[in-house]
C-alpha cells in the first residue's frame, strides 16, 4: 500500500514537471517584420497546432496524413491537429484576451458568424495574408469568395481554406424527377406526402436551405444592402414564408417538427424514411455512396437559379505561440498540390480556393485527373450556379422569423 | 418470476450495447431490414491507424482518470469521515455545499475557473486538467463514503485504539478494509465521471491535453453512426476493463485482512 502511494506521488510529480517544461516557442521578432523566407527558417523544426472541427474521418485523415507528411517533408514542421470547434475555442480565447496571456492555438478553422465575433473582439492576428506567396500567386485576391466571409470584409485576417456549396441529394430510385426550383419541390412534396423535409433552420445547413428558398423566390440582390431589422426583413421574405407554409403539411410529420441536423436527415435518407437530403459539402454524396451508406441511386442536384456557396477560412489567434509555423502551414495548404488532394471526393471533396486561371497547365491537369465520383454535380456547374452567402447579421434574424412562423401547429 | 425479472433487467441493459456493437461494424442498415445490409470495419481501422494516435490517447486518458480517482478519494475519505463522526457548526450547510458540483452545471463555472487557472498558470497544463476533473468527482466520493462510514460507525476503530493501535495502524488495518467496498464503488464512479468529461477538459487543457472523450465526441456529434459506435465500444470496454481490474486487485490485496467485505 505504502509502495503504491509512493509510486503514485512520484508519478504525479513527474507529470507536473513534464507539463511544466513543454517546449515553448519564442517568437523573438514579430513576424510582421520578417520576409517569408525568414519565417520559413524560423518555423523549421517546430510544431504547429491546428484547431478545427474533427467530426469527419476523411478530413481528419487528410490532415493527419497528407498535410502533416508533406509539411514535414517540405518545411520540417510537425502538425498537431486538435478536434475543437469555435464554440469551444472562442470562450478560451476570450478569457486569454482578457488576461492577455499566452495561447496554445496557432491556426483556427473558422468562418461566418464565428469569424465576425472573433474579429470584432480582437481575437485574431492580422492582416497576414498578403505575406503568403501562395496566396498572392494562386488566389484571385479580388474575388468575393476571398474578400468576404458571409458578407463581412475579411481584410487579410483569414486565408481561404476551401469552398463549400449547398447541394441537394435525391434518391432517383424513388423519385422520378429531381426538382429544379421551389415550385417543383412543392409538387414533388404533394406527390410524396411525408417523404420530404428539410433541416431545422436553427442549424447551419437548415438555415442555408431556408435562405436558398428565399433566394429562389425573391432573389438575392435585395439582401446586399438590406437593413438588419426584423420587421422590414420579414416583409421582404414574406413570399418565401408563404411558400414554406404551403409546403409544410406535405412534409415529414406534417412539418410540425424538423430534423435537428445534417446527420439526422442523412440517417433518415439512408434508412429510406425520406427521399431527399441536403449538404453543404458538394461531393458529400460520392463519399456516402462509396462507403455504402447511401444507395447507388442517390444523385446530387442544384436549383436552376443556383444554390448558396461560402468559403471556409484559416485564421491565427492574437496569441498564437508559433506564428511563423502557422504562416507556413497556411501557405502550404494554399498550394495547388495540396488543394487538389482535398478536392478528391474519396479524400474530402472540398472545392479548391485556387483560381483556375492562375494555375500552370501541369497544375490544371492535376485537378482534371481527379475522379469526382458517383452522384455528384461537376465543379463547372457548381461554379456557374453559385450564389453569394447572405450577410452574417441577417442570418440570425431570418432563423428567428422561421422559428416564430413555421414549426409547430 | 424473479428469474424472469432478472433476465428482463439484463436484457434492458444489454440490448442497447448489442445494437451498438452491431452498428460498429455496419455501414448500412436501412429501416425495414432486420439485419444490416453492409458490413465495414472502418471504425476499428480508424482507431488502430497509427496517425490517429487513438491508442496513445486512450492510455493517456486512463492514466489521467486513475490519477484523478486517487486524488479525489484521498480528499473524500477524511471529508466523509469528518462529516460522519464529528459534530460542528454548519455541518448541514457543508453537506449541501459538497453536492454543489452536481447541482450547479459545470459549464457555468468552467469559464470562471479557466480565468483563474490562466492567472495561476494552470490553464493548458496536465495539472490543471487533473484539478478540474477532481471537482465533479468529489460529491460522489464523499456521498458514497459518507454512507459507508455512517453504516459502519466508529466503534470498531475506537476498539482498536483502546487496544493500543496507533492512528495509522487503525486506519491501515481497520478503517481501510471496512470502507474498501465503498471505495471501490466510489472510485469507479469518480473514474467514469472523469473519463467522460468533455468540455472542461477542452477549456482547461486548451487542446494540449487530449482525452479519449474529446477524440470520440466529434464523431457522435457529426452522426457518423459506424465510427461513433466503434469508438464508443472501445470507450465502454476500456472502462469495464479498468473497473474490473481495480475490483479484482482490491479483492486480491484484502483477501487476508477481511473476509467480510470484498
Amino acid at each position: 500500500m505504502k509502495k503504491i502511494c509512493v509510486i503514485l506521488v512520484l508519478m504525479l510529480v513527474f507529470i507536473s514537471v513534464l507539463a511544466g517544461c513543454k517546449k515553448e516557442v519564442v517568437t523573438e521578432k514579430d513576424i510582421a517584420d520578417m520576409t517569408f523566407d525568414e519565417i520559413v527558417e524560423a518555423a523549421r523544426g517546430t510544431t504547429v497546432t491546428f484547431y478545427g472541427w474533427g467530426g469527419s474521418e476523411d478530413i481528419n485523415k487528410w490532415l493527419d496524413e497528407t498535410v502533416a507528411k508533406s509539411l514535414m517533408d517540405q518545411y520540417e514542421v510537425t502538425l498537431e491537429r486538435v478536434p475543437m470547434v469555435p464554440a469551444e475555442y472562442l470562450p478560451k480565447l476570450l478569457n486569454e484576451k482578457q488576461l492577455n496571456s499566452k495561447g496554445t492555438i496557432d491556426v483556427l478553422w473558422i468562418n461566418g458568424e464565428n469569424f465576425y465575433s472573433a474579429k470584432n473582439n480582437d481575437l485574431l492576428y492580422g492582416p497576414f495574408t498578403e505575406k503568403l506567396p501562395n496566396f498572392n500567386t494562386y488566389l484571385d485576391g479580388t474575388s468575393p469568395d476571398v474578400l468576404y466571409d458571409f458578407g463581412q470584409p475579411v481584410e487579410g485576417y483569414e486565408a481561404p481554406y476551401g469552398k463549400a456549396q449547398m447541394v441537394f441529394i435525391g434518391d432517383t430510385g424513388k423519385l422520378t424527377t429531381l426538382p429544379k426550383g421551389h415550385q417543383e419541390l412543392l409538387e414533388l412534396a404533394k406527390a410524396h406526402p411525408g417523404k420530404l423535409t428539410y433541416i431545422d433552420a436553427s442549424h447551419f445547413t437548415g438555415s442555408a436551405f431556408v435562405r436558398n428558398i428565399i433566394y429562389d423566390i425573391v432573389g438575392y440582390e435585395v439582401f446586399l444592402d438590406h437593413v438588419a431589422d426584423k420587421a422590414t426583413l420579414k416583409e421582404t421574405i414574406q413570399p418565401a414564408l408563404d411558400y414554406l407554409k404551403e409546403l409544410k403539411p406535405y412534409l415529414w410529420r406534417e412539418g410540425v417538427t424538423y430534423p435537428a441536423e445534417d446527420a439526422q436527415l442523412d440517417n433518415m435518407f439512408e434508412d429510406g424514411e425520406v427521399y431527399m437530403t441536403m449538404t453543404y459539402t458538394p461531393f458529400h454524396v460520392a463519399g456516402k455512396i462509396a462507403d455504402g451508406s447511401f444507395p447507388e441511386t442517390a444523385q446530387g442536384f442544384l436549383f436552376d437559379k443556383g444554390t448558396i456557396g461560402n468559403t471556409h477560412f484559416m485564421a491565427m489567434p492574437f496569441n498564437a505561440p508559433n506564428k511563423a509555423a502557422a504562416m507556413v502551414l497556411i501557405h502550404h495548404i494554399l498550394s495547388p498540390e495540396i488543394q487538389v488532394t482535398k478536392y478528391d471526393p474519396s479524400v474530402w471533396g472540398d472545392l479548391p480556393v485556387t483560381d483556375p486561371l492562375k494555375l500552370t497547365e501541369a497544375q490544371m491537369a492535376l485537378f482534371d485527373a481527379v475522379d469526382i465520383g458517383q452522384g455528384t454535380v461537376p465543379q463547372e456547374e457548381l461554379l456557374v450556379k453559385r450564389l453569394p452567402e447572405m450577410r452574417a447579421d441577417l442570418v440570425p434574424i431570418i432563423e428567428e422569423i422561421w422559428r416564430d412562423e413555421i414549426p409547430g401547429n | 418470476m424473479r428469474k424472469l425479472m432478472k433476465y428482463m433487467m439484463l436484457l434492458m441493459i444489454l440490448i442497447p450495447f448489442v445494437v451498438m456493437m452491431i452498428w460498429s461494424v455496419t455501414s448500412s442498415w436501412p429501416w425495414p431490414q432486420l439485419f444490416p445490409r453492409n458490413f465495414s470495419l472502418r471504425g476499428y481501422f480508424y482507431a488502430i491507424h497509427p496517425t490517429t494516435k487513438a491508442f496513445g490517447i486512450l492510455l493517456q486518458s486512463i492514466l489521467l482518470s486513475v490519477i484523478v480517482t486517487v486524488i479525489t478519494l484521498t480528499i473524500s475519505i477524511p471529508a466523509a469521515r469528518a462529516i460522519a463522526f464529528y459534530d460542528f457548526k454548519g455541518k448541514s450547510l457543508v453537506k449541501v455545499l459538497i453536492l454543489m458540483p452536481v447541482i450547479v452545471p459545470m459549464l457555468s463555472v468552467a469559464m470562471g475557473i479557466h480565468l483563474t487557472f490562466t492567472k495561476l498558470g494552470l490553464a493548458n497544463t496536465y495539472l490543471g486538467v487533473i484539478l478540474i476533473h477532481v471537482v465533479p468527482g468529489i460529491p460522489y466520493g464523499v456521498k458514497i463514503l459518507l454512507s459507508i462510514f455512517e453504516l459502519n460507525g466508529d466503534k470498531v476503530e475506537a476498539q482498536a485504539r483502546v487496544l493500543g493501535a496507533s492512528a495509522f495502524q487503525t486506519f491501515r488495518y481497520i478503517t481501510l478494509p471496512l470502507i474498501m467496498p465503498g471505495m471501490v464503488i466510489a472510485g469507479s464512479m469518480i473514474y467514469i465521471i472523469s473519463f467522460s468529461q468533455y468540455f472542461i477538459t477542452f477549456l482547461i487543457g486548451g487542446g494540449r491535453v487530449v482525452t479519449y472523450a474529446m477524440f470520440l465526441f466529434p464523431f457522435v456529434q457529426s452522426g457518423d453512426r459506424t465510427m461513433a459506435s466503434a469508438l464508443s465500444v472501445i470507450f465502454i470496454l476500456s472502462i469495464a476493463l479498468v473497473v474490473y481490474i481495480s475490483e479484482k486487485s482490491v479483492g486480491f490485496f484484502y483477501q487476508k485482512s477481511s473476509k467480510y467485505y470484498v
